[in-house]
């Protein structure tokens, strides 16, 4: 399945180019900091939810449990600057380390499996970390605060918190230059041999490729982005729970992406933005806010089973050929 | 010595039910051939539908399965119907999609009825031997879920079981010889889901109802269902009750959170330990 086709030759480029200059604009407009604060999150999750579309849509693994390495970055920042004393940067490195090596460990662990157990697996991996962590307590070194679960740890910066204003536009920043990284690595021989896995692995065996590491590099890339945004994370809120590692989130990423078009990439990461800002803006609950997310992904599944890119595609293709019977299906 | 015997009683007991549930999963694998990751939260709704019939005065287990394995049938009827066949074919849409059902029902039950542990009292006990207590709900949904597990069992040898049997095997020829395949597959997940739910409502006195204690039971079901085929149901009922008293006696002994830690950790082996023995277990030939 080429998924990312419709984006690949399209008027994308020039929309996303306008949507941009008004992402630019929108601070100099006047934005209030409630607002600000919501799209600077938003530009985060839609790096995270880029980044689960990278192996769960273009390679095709379908990851239930992409919280694990987003947990794992905000967790390390949040521990070795508070718990260890490291300076942020150094703690971000590691972080970004450890991201990548859970991806490692979970691609090599789902590598050989198939399917629906990709997804089982990588949703227990996700489960017990969570589970894990929410019955770790750590004691604060000055103090002996009890950190740790629900409550979480702080993460120490150490230096002067950047302005809401300075976070926006860093954010925004490390937004473009993800999506731009996530596509040119889509698009590169890396990214066809990852698409040729998800549409059939044994096609892609039999002309040589080697399924298995091709599967867990797909891993280790997407968890170092997601990693990358839960370092952002932990430094803009400051905090990382225990929440960072819930399946609430690992589905998020998944509805993000099923309802932007699993596999374009663009559309995760632009649906990701746009649901995240009007459900966060517009103040309704979490419970609420979650609710809302598995109705929308609900409705996109029943109506665009094969994926909203796919089912689009393959619409517009049989409107074209009048292509009897096979239509809509894979 | 007693708490111990105590727990194992115990244990055996709610294994029955999980069995239940597992029977269900595994009728759903085999006929609609999709892996279910709603399972749970019907579960989920057995117990809150038992809470609510407890809180209003109904106490009686027997009345809390029939609301249950109603309530559910419907629901599932409606699943199975209009979203799991529909996209049968994308286990993508399948695993989210279910995932997705049920993390909306955790959702809602949260605002319906608080994220707080809700407890049903246990009741009086029945009798007591050497220190170990039989509750009178423990020996009902004992027998209730042997009792089903067994009429299930019965019931997919006789008759009745051949048209699920031949969709398993082998959709084409049952719609050729004039199934409805469509028909029995979303009649057969309402029916599972209503076992599941009945499963929920029996163990409903023994567990904390909150919105995610569905978790634990799908994760259980889904080791069964993967490790023993849907073959033999008696397997998978030695399994569910083996893993029943697991997670029993790992509440007991370290944390209750280590029993859902300690069945991720079995589901994880076993996926990992037995990648290309799955193969059969899944829906075949999409992959």
């Amino acid at each position: 399945m080429k998924k990312s086709e419709p984006f690949r030759h399209g008027k994308f480029p020039g929309v996303l180019a306008a949507g941009a200059g008004v992402l630019l604009l929108l601070p100099l407009a006047g934005l209030d900091a409630f607002l600000l604060n919501v799209l600077t999150l938003g530009f985060l999750v839609a790096v995270y939810t880029g980044s689960w579309d990278i192996v769960g849509g273009v390679a095709g693994q379908v990851s239930l449990g992409h919280a694990l390495f987003f947990g794992t970055a905000t967790y390390a920042c949040a521990l070795l600057t508070s718990l260890a004393g490291c300076p942020f940067p150094l703690a971000a490195v590691a972080a970004l380390l450890l991201a990548t090596a859970a991806g490692a460990a979970v691609g090599t662990l789902s590598a050989p499996l198939k399917g629906p157990f990709v997804a089982l697996l990588t949703l227990a991996l996700g489960e017990a970390a969570h589970e894990f962590i929410l019955g770790q307590t750590f004691f604060s070194p000055q103090g002996g605060y009890s950190w740790g679960g629900e409550g979480g740890i702080p993460v120490l910066l150490r230096v002067q918190p950047l302005s809401p204003w300075t976070a926006y536009y860093a954010a925004l920043a490390f937004l473009v230059l993800s999506t731009w990284l996530m596509l040119r690595i889509a698009r590169s021989e890396e990214g066809l041999i990852w698409t040729a896995l998800s549409g059939s692995e044994l096609s892609a065996r039999a002309s040589g490729v080697d399924v298995l590491r091709y599967k867990r590099r797909a891993f280790m890339f997407a968890a170092a982005l997601a990693g990358a945004a839960g370092v952002g994370f932990a430094a803009f809120v400051g905090r990382a729970t225990a929440d960072d590692f819930s399946l609430e989130l690992s589905f998020q990423a998944a509805t993000f992406a099923a309802v932007g078009g699993r596999g374009t990439i663009v559309g995760p990461v632009l649906s990701a933005l746009v649901l995240h800002s009007l459900l966060q803006g517009t103040g309704i609950p979490p419970a609420g806010r979650v609710l809302l997310y598995a109705l929308a992904l609900l409705l996109t599944l029943r109506f665009f089973p094969g994926g909203v890119a796919g089912t689009l595609r393959d619409r517009v293709r049989s409107r074209r050929m009048v292509a009897p019977g096979k239509e809509g299906n894979r | 010595m007693s708490p111990l015997a105590q727990v194992l009683v115990d244990g055996i007991f709610t294994g029955a039910s999980y069995a239940l549930m597992a029977a269900g999963l595994a009728l759903i694998l085999g006929v609609v051939k999709v892996v279910n990751l709603s399972h749970g939260a019907f579960f989920t709704l057995g117990a809150y539908v038992a809470y609510v019939l407890e809180a209003n005065g109904v106490d009686h287990p027997v009345a809390a399965v029939v609301m249950a394995a109603a309530i559910a049938f419907a629901f599932g009827v409606f699943l199975g119907k209009s979203f799991i066949n529909p996209v049968r074919s994308h286990p993508f849409s399948v695993a989210v999609g279910s995932l997705g059902f049920a993390i909306l029902f955790e959702q809602a039950a949260q605002m319906l009825w608080g994220p707080h542990p809700l407890s049903i009292d246990l009741g009086a006990p029945l009798a007591t031997l050497h220190g170990v207590t039989l509750r009178r709900w423990g020996v009902i949904s004992f027998l209730l879920s042997l009792g089903l597990a067994g009429g299930l069992s019965l019931l997919l040898s006789g008759p009745w079981g051949l048209p699920l049997k031949l969709i398993a095997e082998d959709e084409e020829i049952a719609g050729s010889v004039g199934m409805d395949v469509e028909k029995i597959r979303y009649l057969t997940f309402g029916a599972a889901s209503a076992v599941a739910a009945v499963a929920g409502a029996l163990l409903a006195p023994a567990m904390a109802i909150t919105p995610t204690m569905g978790r634990v039971p799908l994760i259980l079901s889904l080791i069964v269902v993967i490790a023993s085929g849907m073959e033999k149901v008696w397997n998978l009922f030695f399994l569910a009750v083996g893993l029943g008293l697991l997670s029993n006696v790992s509440a007991y002994l370290l944390a209750p959170s280590w029993s859902y830690v300690l069945l991720l950790a079995v589901i994880c082996l076993l996926l990992v330990l037995r990648p290309s023995g799955l193969a059969t277990a899944g829906p075949g030939r999409d992959y």
